[in-house]
């Protein structure tokens, strides 16, 4: 790869993502450009995202109901590799995204493993559905129209298991929360009238609606109808009150929207978008049914909803790749500034953001020193966790003297932490990654491994995977893995 | 009624609807002028002294009564320093905002004609060299003078200069002695602790009163460092007079070309915050003698 500061430079990155319903891939080429002006700290940023590749849409594999074939989707990867016409080495990043119900199993082992070969240096293997209700609006066309528009724009992916929503304005995430529902809960006999399936959250609906149906029951429109009503009725309600529903409440898989802020425009996308914006009038279950499921007549309830409550609809830019495209363009940051790190030790995956600091970084080195100790310890107590990035907003005033205040009380605090031969991850808001780096290089003294990287946004509760640097070392892809928004937690299943 | 009292009574009609409406004018131009000073009040603080007006950032300066949206018309102010959302008083700008404009107007001027105190050039261990330039006057109206030294100083460069050092340091104040005296305290030991990290040598630190950018090619001539760096202040606008520049050249001799410079400007609170530009220049310092060239040239590489 080329190493000159003001030049693009490009990189091929793959989104795969593992639905419950399908499993499809994207590979697009990411241009990266220094975006600060010659005369100030190069900043690298994605500026250009061109899709080279869409893959077909592939039912996933499934060995039962939730567990994954992962053989056979690293199988559909190699095929569509081939297609593409690509070999493995030639990918430099990318993310699998396993989301929706398929999310719940613990699948994402399995995948990695089979995925080796494949995909080398992938940064990503889980997604949260915070996670992916972000990505999805990414891909949407949702974050960017927020930015346009200066609209506070809700992007609704409506997949086979779950609706995730995000809430987005000025291109940043605001809000996200997931619903259980999906038109893929109840599968149906393809082409026919026979259920096969009904899974957990949509038994629920059945049973509000007071329909006893099972696995094995043939069952009319005019019920199926009454089931996608009330799942719409569902999403409808959750992105325009408080005020939620038993039925709602049950559904939900996180905490519900804080919505305290105007939601003024709506975007669903999605494989069930497109019989949102289509005129699809179902006349028999025989017409719904096509893909074994009641997807089509989700959406057609969704429009009929929103119209009664007079939710004007913005078209998005995708509807079923939404959430591949938001995982093979979106979920990569590229971070600069300090880097010593032994090869051996990228990428690291899924490292815990702690942050020591929350009421900000205090003046005093013994103070630092106590408050890293103290944040170290508490997450790695338990020796589940072996690596954690410490997460601030940097000294009040960036002055010298902070900054070799901050460097120091950093070092003693976790010293133990070191003496494991640990690379030191530290991420910071403010642009300072540089001379703190520097610092911190100081302080440890020789083979130090530093990760000082700015201007990314994280939190408590974050995960982060670091890639393997590129551009000469100059840069590393960062994944941020949002999973919570609320800091209350877990929502009320 | 004869045609003469109705013309008298026409002109005294419209004379008393006139004077109606002068009236009203001086009343809307008293309740204007109040407000006014009201609002001049206000900025008088309890003990009786006047706030420093300059101490608001221009960013949370924000006037217009009625925004429709006011928090994009926030986020748009956060973008820039420049005075939007000001409002107005009919077609002139607010007293307020007037005042204001005047204060950043006074404040570049105090930035372009002061000198850099001796006490900063004391602390930071600089030796003082000048440039052929008499005073402030003949150092704005000179260019070409301040990019040379004058005959003594070139004497204690050749007494005191450390040759061929792999960096050469030279502070100058430029066209803002604020900008020099803010950031050097953090821009320079940041710099100097990423040199000694990377085992870099320099040599004996200078500053040139009344100097230019080009200055460094005249001190390069002299003491043939592999790569000289100039800090000087940058000509102050309204909205800021404590900006720093950087300018970096390899091989810096008389008659090198404007090209073979690297520069790295904005260098202030609001821009490249000091302490971290001096790590930055520590990185450009260390391509520059791996590449051995500067200016467009590195970038090229």
């Amino acid at each position: 790869m080329v190493s000159s500061i003001s030049g693009h430079q490009t990189i091929i990155s793959v989104g795969l993502d593992i639905g419950t319903t399908t499993t499809q891939l994207v590979i697009s080429r990411l241009t990266i450009k220094n975006v600060a002006p010659g005369s100030a700290v190069p900043r690298m940023e994605i500026i250009d995202k061109e899709i080279l590749y869409r893959s077909d849409i592939h039912f996933t594999p499934l060995k039962d109901h939730d567990l994954i074939d992962a053989v056979a989707v690293a199988r559909i990867v190699a095929t569509e590799y081939r297609a593409a016409g690509l070999t493995a080495d030639e990918v430099d990043t990318g993310a699998v995204i396993i989301t929706g119900e398929m999310a719940k199993k613990d699948n994402a082992r399995n995948i990695i493993l089979s995925m080796a070969g494949l995909a080398g240096d992938f940064v990503v293997a889980t997604a949260g559905v915070n996670l992916e209700a972000i990505l999805a609006g990414k891909g949407s066309g949702a974050a960017r129209y927020s930015k346009e528009k200066h609209r506070v724009t809700l992007n609704i992916d409506i997949g086979g298991g779950t609706s995730n929503i995000g809430v987005f304005r000025e291109g940043r995430a605001i809000d996200t929360a997931c619903l259980n529902v999906g038109g893929r809960l109840i599968e149906l006999e393809r082409g026919g009238d026979k259920i096969v399936f009904i899974a957990e959250p949509a038994q629920e609906v059945l049973n509000q609606a007071g329909l006893p149906l099972a696995a094995g029951d043939r069952v009319s429109l005019t019920d199926l109808k009454t089931v996608a009503q009330l799942m719409a009725e569902c999403i409808v309600e959750l992105i325009s009150t408080g005020n939620l529903s038993g039925l709602t409440r049950e559904l939900l898989m996180t905490p519900p929207l804080k919505l305290d802020y105007p939601v003024e425009k709506v975007m669903i996308s999605g494989g069930v978008a497109d019989y949102v914006y289509s005129d699809f009038n179902p006349m028999s279950v025989a017409e719904v049914s096509g893909y074994g499921d009641t997807g089509p007549l989700l959406g057609w309830a969704v429009r009929k909803q929103m119209k009664a409550k007079g939710v004007e609809l913005l078209k998005p830019g995708e509807t079923i790749r939404a959430t591949v495209i938001g995982a093979g363009t979106h979920s990569v940051t590229l971070s600069g500034s300090t880097i010593s790190v032994k090869e051996e030790n990228l990428p690291m995956r899924n490292v815990p953001v702690i942050s020591p600091f929350p009421g900000g970084v205090p003046g005093d080195v013994e103070e630092i020193k106590t408050l890293i100790e103290r944040a170290i310890e508490q997450v790695t107590a338990d020796g589940s966790v072996d690596q954690v990035a410490l997460a601030m907003e940097g000294p009040q005033e960036p002055t010298f003297e902070a900054i070799r205040t901050l460097a120091k009380g950093i070092v003693r605090g976790s010293k133990s932490y070191l003496e494991e031969d640990k690379p030191l991850v530290v991420v910071l808001r403010k642009d300072c990654a540089k001379v703190l780096g520097q610092s911190l290089q100081v302080e440890i003294g020789k083979e130090a491994q530093v990760v000082c990287i700015d201007q990314v946004r994280v939190d408590e509760g974050d995960y982060i995977d670091i890639g393997k640097p590129m551009f000469g070392g100059r840069v590393v892809p960062v994944v941020v893995k949002t999973l919570v928004f609320n800091s209350s937690g877990i929502g009320s299943k | 009624m004869t045609l003469e009292e109705t013309i008298r009574q026409i002109v005294e009609q419209v004379l008393s609807q006139n004077m109606e409406s002068i009236v009203g004018q001086k009343e809307a131009a008293e309740t204007v002028l109040s407000k006014v000073e009201g609002d001049c009040c206000a900025v008088e603080s309890q003990d009786g002294s006047l706030e420093d007006i300059t101490s608001v950032r221009m960013q949370e300066y924000f006037k217009v009564p009625n925004p429709v949206d006011r928090e994009f018309y926030q986020d748009m102010k956060n973008t820039t320093p420049a005075q939007i959302g000001v409002w107005r008083a009919g077609g002139r700008p607010l007293t307020d905002t007037l005042v204001r404009f005047r204060a950043a107007h006074a404040t570049a001027q105090d930035a372009v004609l002061n000198d850099v105190s001796e006490a900063f050039i004391r602390e930071f261990n600089l030796t003082e060299l000048q440039s052929a330039c008499r005073d402030k006057d003949e150092f704005l109206t000179r260019p070409d003078l301040g990019r040379k030294l004058c005959p003594k100083s070139m004497e204690i460069l050749q007494q005191m200069g450390k040759t061929g050092a792999q960096v050469q340091i030279i502070v100058a104040d430029g066209l803002s002695s604020t900008a020099v005296e803010t950031n050097m305290p953090d821009l320079l030991p940041a710099f100097l602790q990423g040199l000694e990290q990377a085992k870099i040598s320099t040599g004996t630190p200078l500053f040139v009163k009344y100097g230019r950018v080009a200055v460094m090619d005249a001190i390069g001539e002299a003491l043939r460092p592999e790569v000289a760096i100039i800090m000087l202040g940058e000509r102050p606008g309204l909205a800021n007079a404590e900006s720093l520049s950087a300018y970096l050249a390899y091989n810096p001799r008389l008659g090198m070309v404007e090209s073979e410079r690297t520069v790295v400007s904005n260098i202030h609170k609001g821009g490249t915050p000091a302490a971290e530009a001096g790590a930055h220049l520590v990185d450009i310092v260390k391509q520059i003698l791996e590449q051995k060239c500067s200016g467009i040239k590195l970038t090229q590489r």
